[in-house]
C-alpha cells in the first residue's frame, strides 16, 4: 500500500487524555485533498512491531498544507495510543495512508444531526467545515464526561454558534435521543460517533422511530482486542503463523511477510476480509462489517480485529 | 434479449408490506393500485396514523377502501389531483413517515418526483407496479419525455424520431432512455410490437 511520508509539525495537549497532532508532508509539498469524515491510518513502530491505527482527520478539507488528528490515551490497549502520547515528538517522521472516507455526509440530506461522544467528535470537525461551506442546516450534539474533557468545545462554540449543543455528564445534562429524533423534518440524516453504548442507542432509537436505514450513519473504529494466542495457516502462501495475545491476525500476517489487503484496520471497511477454508474451533468475530448470518456461517473473517479459538484455521491467502 | 442480462438501473418493484417501525404511514395509489392498498390492510391495521390518497378513473376500489381504511382516506379522480393533495399534506410530515406507492410506473415516478422536493428519497419509498407495464421514455436526442409507450419502438413526442426503448432507467427523470432506431439507415424500422402492455 502506498504511504505518505509526513513529519509531526506540532503537538498540543487538548484535554488531560487527548493530544492533537499536526502532520505536514516531509518534503514540504501539499497533502492530498480529502472530504469531511475521512480518516488516515498512522503507522508507528513500537520496538520493531508496526502498529497501524486509524484516526479521523479533523482539519478543514479546504486546507491541504497539514493534516490534524487527535488521539485519546487508552490505558488498557495494546500501546498504540500510549506510544503516540509518550514517544511521538515534534519533528518525528511517520508514515500514513492516503485519506479514506467511510463516514461521508449524505449530499442529498436536507438537515444533518451530528451526535458525538467524547473523542468521537473528531470526524465531525472536518464534516462541520464541509457543512458550513455548503450552508447546510445542521446541529451538533456533543456529549462528554466533564468540562475539562470537552476537547474542542470552545473552538466548536466559536465556529458553530447556536448549532452546537453540549451535554456534560458531571453537570447531569443528558442528550434525550428520543426527543431529538422524534421531531425532525423529512430529509434529515443522523450521524453518530462515540462510545459503543451511544452508537447503539442512536441507531436503535432512529430505527424504532422509522428512520430509513440510509438516513442513519455511524462510525466506530475498533482496536484489535487482546486475546488468547492461536495459530493460522495461509493456504496459498503455504505458511503457518502464530498470532500472539497482543497482536491482531492482520499484524501477524504482515509480520510474517505476507502481503494482505487492508484499509481502515478497525473492523469497518471490509477490505481485509478473508475466506475461511477450514476451521475446527470458534471464530471470534469483532468487526462491524460482516452480517450476523455471515458471522455465523464461519466462511469469512476480518483479520484486522477478529480472532479465533482452536487448533486449526486455514485462510485463503 | 440475452439470457441472464439485466441492467441494474431498471427498477425492481415489490408487493407493498407495512414497515413495522414508523411514526406515520402515507399510502398513494392509482387505479389497480387500490387492490395493493386493500392487500396492505389485510396484513394489519397499523398502530400509527395512516393517510391514504387514492386516484381512480377506471376501477372502483374506493367503496371497499372506505370500509377498510379507518380514517385518513382521500379519494380523488385523477393523478393530477392526487399530486396536489400530496403537496398539501407533505409540509406537516416528519422523519419517521413511511411512504408506499402503488400504480403504473409513470404514476410511481411522478409521485417520487414530488416526494423528492420534500426530502423523501426514492430509495425510501416502497413501490408496487400495477395496471400496466407502459414506459415513460426520454429521448436522448431532443430530451423530450413521452409517456405510455407500450411497444418496443415508440415515436418521440418532441422530435418525432422513432426511438428504441431501452431498459436503461433514470431515477432522476423517472424514464427509460430512448435511442433513434433508424439513425444508420433512415426509414428502415424493425417490426413494432407491443411488449409493455
Amino acid at each position: 500500500m502506498t504511504m505518505i511520508n509526513v513529519k509531526v509539525a506540532a503537538i498540543e495537549q487538548v484535554t488531560p487524555l487527548v493530544k492533537h497532532f499536526t502532520f505536514v508532508k516531509e518534503d514540504g509539498s501539499s497533502l492530498p485533498a480529502f472530504s469531511g469524515g475521512s480518516h488516515v491510518v498512522v503507522s508507528i513502530d513500537i520496538g520493531g512491531r508496526v502498529h497501524r491505527n486509524p484516526y479521523s482527520l479533523m482539519g478543514s478539507p479546504m486546507e491541504n498544507e497539514a493534516y490534524h488528528i487527535s488521539v485519546r490515551r487508552q490505558e488498557n490497549s495494546r500501546g498504540g495510543s500510549v506510544f503516540m502520547h509518550e514517544n511521538v515528538t515534534v519533528g518525528m517522521p511517520l508514515k500514513i495512508t492516503y485519506p479514506m472516507n467511510l463516514f461521508s455526509l449524505a449530499k442529498k440530506g436536507r438537515k444533518h444531526i451530528l451526535i458525538a461522544g467524547g473523542i468521537g467528535i473528531t470526524p465531525f470537525m472536518s464534516q462541520i467545515a464541509d457543512l458550513k461551506r455548503m450552508g447546510a442546516n445542521y446541529e451538533l450534539h456533543y456529549a462528554f464526561r466533564s468540562p475539562e474533557h470537552g476537547a474542542f468545545a470552545a473552538q466548536l462554540k466559536e465556529s458553530c454558534g447556536d448549532h452546537l449543543h453540549c451535554y456534560i455528564d458531571s453537570n447531569a445534562t443528558r442528550l434525550d435521543l428520543q426527543a431529538l429524533l422524534s421531531d425532525q423534518p423529512l430529509g434529515t440524516h443522523v450521524y453518530v460517533c462515540g462510545p459503543s453504548a451511544m452508537v447503539v442507542a442512536t441507531l436503535e432509537t432512529a430505527r424504532n422511530l422509522g428512520w430509513p436505514e440510509n438516513h442513519i450513519h455511524s462510525e466506530q473504529f475498533l482496536s484489535p482486542p487482546i486475546g488468547e494466542p492461536f495459530k493460522i495457516q495461509l493456504a496459498r502462501s503455504n505458511v503457518e503463523i502464530q498470532v500472539s495475545a497482543e497482536m491482531s491476525m492482520l499484524e501477524a500476517i504482515e509480520a510474517a511477510g505476507v502481503e494482505a489487503d487492508f484499509l481502515c484496520r478497525g473492523g469497518v471497511c471490509g477490505r481485509c476480509e478473508l475466506d475461511v477454508l477450514e476451521t475446527d474451533g470458534a471464530l471470534l468475530h469483532n468487526d462491524h462489517f460482516l452480517t450476523d448470518s455471515e458471522k455465523a456461517s464461519c466462511k469469512k473473517i476480518m483479520p484486522c480485529v477478529s480472532r479465533a479459538k482452536g487448533e486449526r484455521l486455514v485462510l485463503d491467502l | 434479449m440475452e439470457r441472464g442480462y439485466w441492467i441494474k438501473s431498471k427498477p425492481v418493484y415489490n408487493a407493498l408490506v407495512w414497515h413495522e417501525k414508523a411514526t406515520a404511514h402515507l399510502v398513494l395509489a392509482q387505479n389497480q393500485g387500490g387492490l395493493a392498498v386493500l392487500k396492505l390492510f389485510q396484513q394489519m391495521q397499523p398502530q400509527q396514523p395512516v393517510t391514504v390518497i387514492y386516484a381512480q378513473h377506471d376501477t372502483d376500489y374506493a367503496k371497499t377502501l372506505k370500509k377498510v381504511v379507518p380514517d385518513g382516506l382521500d379519494v380523488v379522480s385523477s393523478e393530477q389531483e392526487l399530486l396536489v393533495s400530496l403537496k398539501n399534506i407533505m409540509p406537516s410530515m416528519r422523519m419517521g413517515l413511511r411512504v408506499y406507492v402503488a400504480g403504473s410506473e409513470g404514476f410511481i415516478w411522478s409521485v417520487a418526483e414530488v416526494l423528492k422536493t420534500f426530502g423523501v428519497e426514492e430509495a425510501d419509498i416502497m413501490k408496487e407496479l400495477t395496471d400496466t407495464l407502459a414506459r415513460t421514455i426520454y429521448c436522448v436526442h431532443c430530451k423530450a419525455i413521452t409517456h405510455n409507450i407500450t411497444t418496443n419502438i415508440g415515436k418521440c413526442s418532441g422530435c418525432a424520431r422513432m426511438l428504441f426503448v431501452r431498459d436503461h432507467f433514470s431515477r432522476h427523470l423517472g424514464a427509460y432512455m430512448g435511442l433513434m432506431i433508424d439513425a444508420e439507415s433512415p426509414g428502415e424500422l424493425p417490426e413494432i410490437e407491443e411488449i409493455y402492455p
